[in-house]
């Protein structure tokens, strides 16, 4: 039913309080209280949400196919779908009957700045998705694990939970626990408080995030048992990212199809993609920041028309699609559409975050994979060797190749180095690995010609003094 | 890089007789952040948090402290404490300086911002001044890429920063209150 292709509407869904251009200016950001959320449509989709039937909630998401906006891509949907059911005759959050949500706000994938957003102006909105998140998963709890780093925004999402402890959304009084909840399921308390992180890029794989609400180091566990079975202290929890809950509001105030309408089908035959996304542009453009469009929007029209085009002038020449664990769009790859096909027709990992960096034609490609494979060394958890000690050692080849030291042999061993690592061959626990694996492997194979060319010669044979 | 070895072999506890976790604190953790959690050890983060507020560091005997009242292991708060990078586990200068050298940073002029600061302060990153005003230190993605390069300094994000106003920020943030 979706459109085959991006039809040239930038939309403001989400940021429809957030001014972004070309609906408004950025200057015009400001923090939306209570009072006006709900005077520009707030808390609706929250009301009608309670008068259906937990049940029917999680179908009308399903059916919207919410692709995960945190990096997987996976339908919020359909995850929910692998709770089990709250035990019989009990409410959530009986005892033995708890269960959790936790929202990923860690947001540190270098590139990204999205959630941001949503929390310093717009918080209502992600409570309001939260709540209908609880409401269909018959969740008690939720934890908003925000990054340390975000203190603006922790501040703002505090004083915008107080506004809603008042006002009765969470609390004793929560609206999932009043005449409000009329759709048939089981009336329960709600409550939702924010958790800061302490600077840990790994606390945003979904396992280690529970870690650190449990007080751990934030190592990923090994999978299965997955979360919706035994997750945050060993009870059901969903874990969803910012961006994915606030689409909720939309999904429940106009329905499905009003997301569906939004965005593209898969052209290959895969899953569509569906609804607006919040795009952070940044790099050698005019004018970076993030924008909201339709899924699906090619990378040049996003850069030509909305950013200004490429920074003084220069051409383009290579881009990270949404995140640095995505990998690298080559210089002839300018036209990839930002939609979640774009891994498979354009060999990256996936769109990510969506929020993609470009970098112009004087970039020292090779300085690029050498800042990136510093950070997977940096970022490291250490549990699984081929991360660890992998994560060095590419750091270290690529240290060598910017210092022009390296030889031939060295490119090799750095590529093969990078495929042997990440969950996807099988060999670590998390996601990390395949996002380093997949930096290092598609730069080098996409701009070999400049590593090549800070190689050293090879050896060659000579005869000294002979006599 | 957590899992480098610390130096918990060599380390001296400094203790005092006053305790680190005085009543408000010890207040502020009992009630209001226990009750959030299934398990006590939930409030560790947190605890972790107000304590390095209050002092700008978080002591060793502080980390007993919490152990005691969340009926933690010290052990187990010490490596917690010692995964994020985030908490300081010795003594700091009044402020940080915070230069995100990640992807878009680096590409937008972060290596002459890190040189100013250096140059401004007179240490390198890592290092603290000898008045105890300023320690430098480079971290990634702070999710401000759009404005790059950026950096923190202490609670505030100072956005597209050009090194000739490092002089100025940072004269601004001595004559503010240190956290
Ligand atoms: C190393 C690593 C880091 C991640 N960091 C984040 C992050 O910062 N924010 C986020 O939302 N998801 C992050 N994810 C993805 C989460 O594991 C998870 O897929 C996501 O939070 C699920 O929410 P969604 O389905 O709503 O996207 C990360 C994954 C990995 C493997
Ligand atoms: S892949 Fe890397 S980051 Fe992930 S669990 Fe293993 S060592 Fe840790
Ligand atoms: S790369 Fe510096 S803020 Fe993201």
């Amino acid at each position: 039913m979706g459109k085959t292709a991006y039809d040239g509407t930038p939309r403001h869904l989400l940021c429809k309080r957030i001014p972004t251009p070309p609906f408004g200016d950025w200057n015009d950001r400001h923090y939306v209280d209570y009072d006006e959320y709900v005077a520009t449509g707030g808390y609706v989709a929250l009301r009608k949400s309670l008068a259906q039937s937990p049940d029917a909630v999680t179908q009308e998401v399903k059916k919207a196919v919410v692709r995960g906006r945190g990096g997987a891509g996976f339908p919020a949907g359909v995850k929910w779908t692998f709770l089990p059911p709250v035990p019989e005759g009990k409410a959530p959050g009986d005892p033995g009957a708890e269960r959790y949500l936790a929202v990923n706000a860690d947001e540190s994938e270098p590139g990204t700045f999205k959630d941001r957003l949503l929390m310093e102006f717009d918080p209502h909105q992600l409570l309001e998705g939260i709540a209908i998140c609880c409401h269909a998963c018959g969740l008690n709890k939720a934890y908003i694990f925000i990054r340390g780093e975000y203190y603006l925004q922790a501040e703002r999402l505090e004083r915008a939970l107080a506004e809603a402890y008042e006002k009765g959304i969470f609390g004793e009084k929560c609206v999932q626990n009043s005449d409000a909840n009329s759709g048939g399921g089981p009336r329960f308390r709600v409550d939702c408080y924010v958790h800061r992180g302490a600077g840990a890029y790994i606390c945003g794989e979904e396992t280690a995030l529970l870690e650190a609400i449990e007080g751990k180091r934030g190592y990923p566990r090994i999978k299965p048992p997955f979360p919706a079975v035994e997750g945050l202290f060993g009870r059901p929890t969903v874990i969803n990212n910012v961006e994915t809950l606030c689409h909720l509001t939309l999904i429940m105030d106009e329905g499905a199809e009003a997301f569906m309408a939004q965005g593209v089908e898969s052209t290959i035959g895969g899953p569509p993609s569906y609804g607006t996304k919040l795009m952070g542009m940044s790099g050698h453009v005019e004018r970076p920041g993030c924008y909201e469009f339709e899924l699906g929007i090619p990378l040049r029209l996003f850069v030509e028309e909305h950013c200004g085009g490429m920074r003084n002038g220069k051409a383009f020449k290579a881009a990270i699609p949404g995140g640095v664990s995505m990998g690298i769009l080559g210089t002839d790859q300018y036209d990839a559409e930002l939609d979640f096909d774009i891994g498979r027709k354009y060999d990256v990992l996936g769109l990510g975050t969506a929020c993609p960096t470009v970098f112009d034609e004087d970039t020292d490609m090779v300085a690029v994979a050498r800042n990136i494979s510093r950070f997977y060394k940096h970022e490291s958890c250490g549990q699984c060797t081929p991360c660890r000690e992998g994560s060095g050692w590419l750091y270290q080849l690529l240290c060598r190749l910017t210092d022009g030291d390296a030889r031939a042999k060295d490119l090799d061993l750095t590529l093969e180095l990078a495929e042997s690592m990440g969950s996807m061959p099988g060999t670590t626990i998390c996601g990390l690995a395949d996002g380093n694996n997949f930096a290092m492997r598609t730069i080098i194979q996409k701009f070999r010609s400049e590593f090549e060319a800070k190689l050293k010669p090879a050896f060659v044979t000579a005869t000294v003094g002979a006599s | 890089m957590p899992w480098i070895t610390k130096d918990s072999g060599t380390i001296n506890i400094d203790r005092r007789d006053e305790p680190y976790l005085n009543d408000t604190l010890v207040a502020e953790i009992r009630d209001k952040y226990l009750p959030r959690y299934e398990r006590k050890a939930g409030a560790l983060l947190p605890a972790l948090h107000l304590v390095q507020h209050q002092y700008g560091w978080i002591p060793h005997q502080a980390m007993v402290e919490i152990a005691k009242l969340l009926d933690m292991a010290p052990a187990d708060v010490i490596d917690t404490a010692s995964f994020y990078e985030e908490y300081w586990l010795k003594p700091k200068g009044k402020h940080v300086v915070a230069v995100c050298r990640s992807i878009a940073c680096e590409f937008c002029g972060q290596p002459e911002l890190t040189d100013a600061v250096r140059e401004h302060l007179g240490v390198d990153v890592g290092e603290t001044t000898d008045d105890n005003e300023f320690t430098i230190i480079e971290l990634e993605c702070l999710g401000s890429c759009g404005t790059a390069p950026v950096m923190l300094v202490d609670h505030d994000l100072y956005e597209n920063v050009k090194p000739e106003q490092v002089a100025e920020i940072l004269t601004k943030a001595k004559a503010a209150n240190a956290h």
